[in-house]
């Protein structure tokens, strides 16, 4: 590309004009999310029951919510967090195991503030001291997956009972409350990414580093808060399987940055930064949800939700990028 | 001087012309290069150097005219054909594999194979035989990393030469060597020229080119303006042939009151770019910061700004000392930089016009953390009419814009955080005449209402008409102050080119 071009590209459509592309990547994810819902309900009749749905986003409402701290780090360039399974693991051993120390309301505080500090311990060596994401991650999740394997031996965690517990895993006007912190998070951290100069400096970091150290955008606290605020988002949803399922393992997040990762992709975040949005992800979560459920009600071996999984995943980025080339955006 | 080879035409490139939009950098430009010679090509930065060889690398397409390598016409060429042809480069920056050894790195590309594996005794002796060819002493096992910079650069000759080139272009080569580094590669490329090699030879350095040249082309506006025997000219002739042109865009010069300093700088520096700098920018005063590339002008921008801080010195600010040690800190004492490359440290290309407009005060801009979208749009709208931005559409994303257009975004920017002082590295660069002119109506501005503006641009012409002032820097120091009535380009010229101490 020269430097000078007098006679500027279209380039992706401004703001107000609606072209078949603008339409179609608007309209993507939603229209995904009702071709799978009719399919569903061709498959099985019991698909299309407001319990089935229910219990369909309940199963993915606490990874949904790891998936929403990737997409603030995929915003800002940070590429993923690969230790969200240790934060997880951390946050719900911590939960439980601290419950009859300090009582469970303090236990489940105390549990999202160490997956925290995981995030924090990311957050310095990523966005001040500047090593590469995924090896950070990496290997803080291996560090600290081992801690939490050293700190039961291998063991369960079980949850004494408490109405705190039994609240969390409970529904709250029919919807459970894990549906209800996976909707009021994202709203929340809608409104961060979109509205905030927080969030704009996720864009503007992931977009162009140096264009934003030399526009006085603070680049290493905004990597950085990426991942605390991942690690912090990895510990509530420890806290919600434990308090939920009534106990923890080390391995309870196992799978989970990959989950994460699926769900920012699918709704159209780019990886590489500088684009994205909260809803999309939401979006994303949404989809992986009822293609389990199909998996589930067609009566696939679990082991297939891979399978469909990666094809779609793999399908969506392919399409994607050959739209982008062809508008000529790339 | 003259050996006993064959003194034919190596290079003929005749009536070549180039435009890009926007811009004729190349126009009918004739060049003749002999066999064994030095050729030198001196211009300003701007003059058509870097376009003419990247014709000859292949890289571009002249619009027009011919080009013929030892006698035979050439059509349109690729890199690797002009490779193929015996054109070789050496450019400024080295094109070396770090944890290669000197060996590898040197035949890179085309390794002798014994079967399916790389014969490494072959590589070996031909990079020996090739070094030996140079007369340099390097270990050809030794990691390209661990050589010194002057070595690397032997090695990216040797690696030239082991393709028999009939030709080969130096691209500023001893912008990043010591003295003794040059002797060195002086010998190389004497020894190039005994072996009938045609050498191009491109630098700012006019000593260099009255030492090591046999004949030296000048190239102004993409013309080239004569072709002379290196022994029959002085410096001085050539820097009035490199500037020698009557001004044909007029910068409008606003006669304004001076005030109290804003900016003063005494004694900056920073290890290895710049030492010992000192300046000052009064209220309503453009001072121009001049000298070639490499002088270090973008480095003290880049050090007052705090992008790349200053190590020793002192930077005030309307005479309260300050310290800046970021952007961020730059920004709060009131200092704002325009940077040199707009591509990489000047915009976002995906966000849209407006965002790029308040990422400096977009914390600024808020109620209860919250971005007041409606206020946001208002500001930037009515500043980019201000600022003839065009098309005036500010949601749509800053790089589909042409570079004029972005470079008044960026601009922009900084003025809306309200800086006293604003520093300006090349605000004109690869920008068409009608934003040009908008970029020097707003910098006018900008100065009326009290600001001070340091501004550095490779254009003479430019720091002439615009600046009340201009200081200039060779190698990292500042050599010459030299007031409105008697700077010409001449004299900012001789300064630059290490001709003048102060």
């Amino acid at each position: 590309m020269s430097l000078v071009k007098s006679d500027p590209n279209p380039g992706p459509a401004p703001a107000g004009t609606l072209t078949a592309g603008s339409v179609l990547s608007v309209l993507s994810i939603p229209l995904a999310i009702v071709a799978l819902m009719v399919l569903g309900s061709f498959v099985s009749p019991s698909f299309l029951t407001a319990r089935n749905l229910v219990n369909i986003l309940n199963a993915y409402s606490a990874v949904g919510l790891a998936a929403i701290g990737s997409t603030f780090v995929a915003v800002c360039g940070g590429l993923a967090d690969l230790s969200i399974p240790a934060n997880v693991a951390m946050g719900a051993l911590v939960a439980l195991g601290a419950q009859t120390l300090v009582g469970p309301v303090a236990a489940a505080l105390l549990g999202i503030l160490v997956a925290s500090l995981g995030g924090l311990v990311n957050g310095v060596l990523i966005g001040y001291v500047r090593i590469n994401p995924i090896i950070v991650t990496l290997g803080s999740g291996f560090l600290l997956l081992g801690l939490s394997q050293l700190l039961v031996g291998g063991g369960i965690v079980y949850s004494e009972p408490s109405a705190f517990g039994s609240f969390v895993a409970g529904n709250l006007l029919g919807v459970p409350v894990a549906v209800w912190t996976f909707f009021v998070v994202a709203l929340i951290l809608h409104i961060v990414l979109s509205r905030t100069p927080f969030g704009r400096w996720n864009f503007a970091v992931g977009g162009n580093y140096e264009a934003s150290a030399a526009s006085a955008v603070p680049v290493r606290f905004t990597r950085a808060a990426a991942f605390v605020l991942t690690g912090l988002l990895s510990g509530m949803c420890g806290v919600l399987i434990a308090l939920s399922i009534g106990q923890a393992r080390p391995i309870i997040g196992a799978g989970y940055e990959f989950v994460a990762i699926s769900a920012v992709v699918l709704g159209g975040t780019s990886l590489f930064g500088g684009r994205g949005s909260i809803l999309r992800t939401v979006g994303g979560v949404i989809i992986l949800a009822l293609i389990s459920n199909l998996i589930v009600l067609i009566g696939l071996p679990t082991p297939s939700t891979g399978l469909a999984t990666g094809t779609i995943i793999l399908l969506v980025v392919a399409v994607d990028a050959y739209l982008r080339r062809r508008t000529g955006a790339e | 001087m003259v050996q006993d080879v064959d003194h034919g035409i190596a290079l003929q490139m005749s009536a070549i012309s180039k435009s890009f939009p926007g811009v004729k950098a190349l126009d009918g430009v004739n060049l003749t290069v002999r066999k064994g010679e030095v050729h030198a090509i001196v211009g300003e930065n701007g003059a058509g150097k870097s376009t003419l060889m990247k014709i000859l690398a292949g890289f571009y397409h002249p619009d027009r005219g011919s080009i013929e390598v030892m006698g035979t016409p050439i059509g349109v060429m690729n890199p690797r054909e002009a490779r193929d042809l015996g054109i070789g480069m050496i450019y400024q920056e080295l094109n070396l594999v770090p944890d290669l050894t000197v060996a590898e790195n040197i035949s890179l590309g085309a390794m002798p194979r014994r079967g399916p594996f790389v014969d490494y005794r072959s590589l070996a002796a031909n990079a020996k035989a090739v070094l030996k060819e140079l007369d340099a002493d390097i270990d050809v096992g030794t990691r390209v990393g661990n050589l010194s910079l002057s070595q690397q650069q032997l090695v990216e000759i040797a690696k030239v030469v082991s393709r028999n080139p009939s030709i080969v272009v130096f691209d500023e080569p001893t912008s990043s060597l010591g003295d003794k580094e040059t002797r060195i590669l002086f010998n190389v490329i004497k020894r190039m020229r005994e072996s009938g090699i045609a050498i191009l030879y491109i630098s700012h350095r006019l000593q260099e080119v009255m030492e090591i040249g046999d004949r030296v082309t000048v190239l102004r506006d993409g013309s080239n303006i004569e072709t002379r025997d290196v022994a029959g000219i002085t410096p001085d002739e050539m820097v009035r042939l490199m500037v020698g042109r009557d001004l044909t865009e007029m910068f409008p010069k606003l006669d304004l009151s001076i005030g109290d300093p804003v900016l003063s700088v005494t004694s900056l520096g920073r290890a290895h770019q710049f030492e010992d700098i000192t300046l000052d920018v009064r209220a309503g005063e453009i001072v121009g910061l001049a000298g070639l590339v490499g002088s270090g002008r973008t480095e003290v921008a880049r050090a007052i700004f705090g992008l790349d801080p200053a190590e020793s010195g002192e930077i005030r600010v309307r005479g309260k000392a300050v310290r800046i040690r970021s952007p961020r800190e730059g920004v709060s004492a009131g200092i704002a930089l325009v940077p040199e490359d707009r591509k990489r440290e000047g915009i976002v290309p995906d966000l849209p016009v407006r965002e790029n407009f308040t990422l400096p005060l977009i914390g600024r801009i808020t109620r209860f953390f919250l971005i007041l979208a409606g206020r946001e749009r208002a500001t930037v709208q009515a500043f980019a009419d201000r600022l003839n931005l065009n098309p005036p559409r500010i949601e749509r994303p800053m790089g589909t814009f042409s570079g004029g257009n972005q470079q008044k975004v960026v601009l922009g920017k900084w003025l809306l955080a309200k800086p006293e002082v604003l520093i300006l590295d090349e605000p004109t660069r690869g920008v068409d005449v009608g934003a040009k002119a908008d970029i020097h109506r707003i910098i006018g501005e900008f100065a009326e209402s009290g600001g001070a503006v340091l501004m550095i641009s490779s254009e003479l012409s430019e720091l002439l008409a615009v600046c009340d002032r201009i200081f200039v820097l060779h190698e990292g120091s500042m050599v010459a102050e030299i007031p409105r009535q008697s700077a010409t380009e001449e004299s900012v010229m001789r300064a630059a080119t290490g001709q003048v101490y102060a």
